[in-house]
């Protein structure tokens, strides 16, 4: 949706003042499929090239491995139990995870069984939704254009277009709901065979009729779950950047509307700068927020998969 | 038209806003109430109250994606 308006509203000419909507998409959208960062070839007719959240993701995951696989290597080479270090950091996610959202929706029979699914949930997509917060393109961008004067189309340069969250991306969003969507499909298969799972979903005993009522109000709440998780982290992580942006173009619309560059500044200094300092306090409350509510909506979903008292 | 088109869709961004911080507040009434009353079930309040909320928040969310829809689908 968004990137099919970043590329209606690519073509119009740059001369014809500020357009803040069109900044503003284009600083939280993915970059072009057309041009993508690496080209690769098409497999079974899916192009794989790389765009800028697909960078992002890589990016990520490579970070989140690293630091995780680095940590717990560490502590299982030491001697003691105590950790020390990182690894107490490490240690407190994990536990808090454990304790405050597995284990109540689970039990503690499905807990150690579940427990690094949704971890992995609750810190990939803490460390996605964080790193658009952290403007490192925006310094990397600064540096280019002061210091190292690359061309317009190098990697570089071409790199510094696009949205930095690459969780704020529908697509990015469904999958990690689709994954969800599975993962509660085979708890519930664990737990009680595949058949009994989807008995599980009305509750039996009930006149007929009533079951031409339920089971398609079922088959959609199931449906409509993942949706529902798709939507909230995509739309909370696109929210917060565009209200930051359009807090800060008010520096540019005034200027342009007062022909003088000093009243933008002003009007910068006076509003746009404290606001969006105060929405970006906002943003960090929400990113930790938002990672935890995937995680524990995650964790019960896949309880009432287990839990199916009917 | 054009008056009435975004005046149409300010206004569901608004009623979306308004259903919203009402359920919230009415949830963050009963939060503040039952932990006043047992400060030693916080931790259980908090729990059950954090789920709605939760649920609450996708819905609104849910209508603001539909109203920037309105807005982008315009032609």
């Amino acid at each position: 949706m968004l990137q099919h308006a970043a590329q209606e509203h690519a073509p119009a000419p740059v001369s014809e003042g500020f357009d803040a909507g069109r900044v503003i998409i284009e600083h939280v959208s993915n970059t072009s499929v057309d041009h993508p960062l690496i080209h690769l070839p098409k497999v079974l007719g899916i192009d794989l090239s790389v765009t800028k959240h697909v960078l992002m993701l890589w990016i990520v995951a490579a970070v989140l491995a690293t630091i995780a696989i680095l940590t717990v290597r560490r502590f299982l080479r030491q001697e003691r139990l105590v950790p020390t270090g990182f690894m107490n950091a490490l240690e407190a996610v994990v536990l808090y995870v454990r304790d405050t959202i597995v284990e109540p929706n689970l039990g503690r029979k499905w807990t150690a069984s579940w427990t690094p699914f949704v971890l992995t949930l609750f810190l990939f997509i803490l460390f996605a939704n964080a790193v658009g917060l952290i403007p490192v393109f925006e310094v990397i961008g600064l540096i280019d254009r002061l210091v190292l004067h690359t061309a317009p189309d190098s990697f570089l340069n071409r790199m510094l277009h696009g949205g930095t969250t690459a969780t704020a991306n529908y697509n990015v969003t469904a999958g990690l709901a689709v994954i969800t969507f599975l993962a509660i499909i085979a708890a519930g298969t664990v737990a009680h065979g595949f058949v009994q799972h989807w008995k599980n979903l009305v509750p039996h005993g009930l006149a007929w009729p009533i079951y031409i009522l339920l089971i398609p109000i079922e088959i959609i709440g199931m449906l409509v779950r993942p949706f529902a998780l798709t939507m909230r982290l995509a739309a909370n992580m696109t929210g917060g950047h565009i209200a930051i942006l359009a807090m800060l173009s008010f520096v540019f619309l005034f200027a342009e509307m007062a022909g003088h560059a000093i009243v933008g500044i002003g009007v910068g200094l006076a509003v746009s700068v404290p606001l969006a300092v105060a929405i970006t306090t906002l943003e960090i409350i929400v990113v930790l927020v938002q990672a935890y509510v995937f995680a524990l909506l995650s964790a019960v979903f896949i309880g009432m998969a287990i839990h199916a008292h009917h | 038209m054009e008056f009435l088109y975004i005046g149409g869709v300010a206004l569901g961004l608004g009623l979306v806003v308004l259903g919203a911080g009402l359920g919230i507040g009415r949830l963050a009434a009963g939060l503040a109430e039952g932990v006043s009353r047992q400060p030693g079930a916080t931790a259980q309040i908090t729990g059950a109250v954090n789920l709605p909320l939760f649920l609450l928040e996708g819905v609104a969310i849910l209508a603001e994606v539909f109203i920037l829809l309105v807005v982008l689908m315009r032609e």
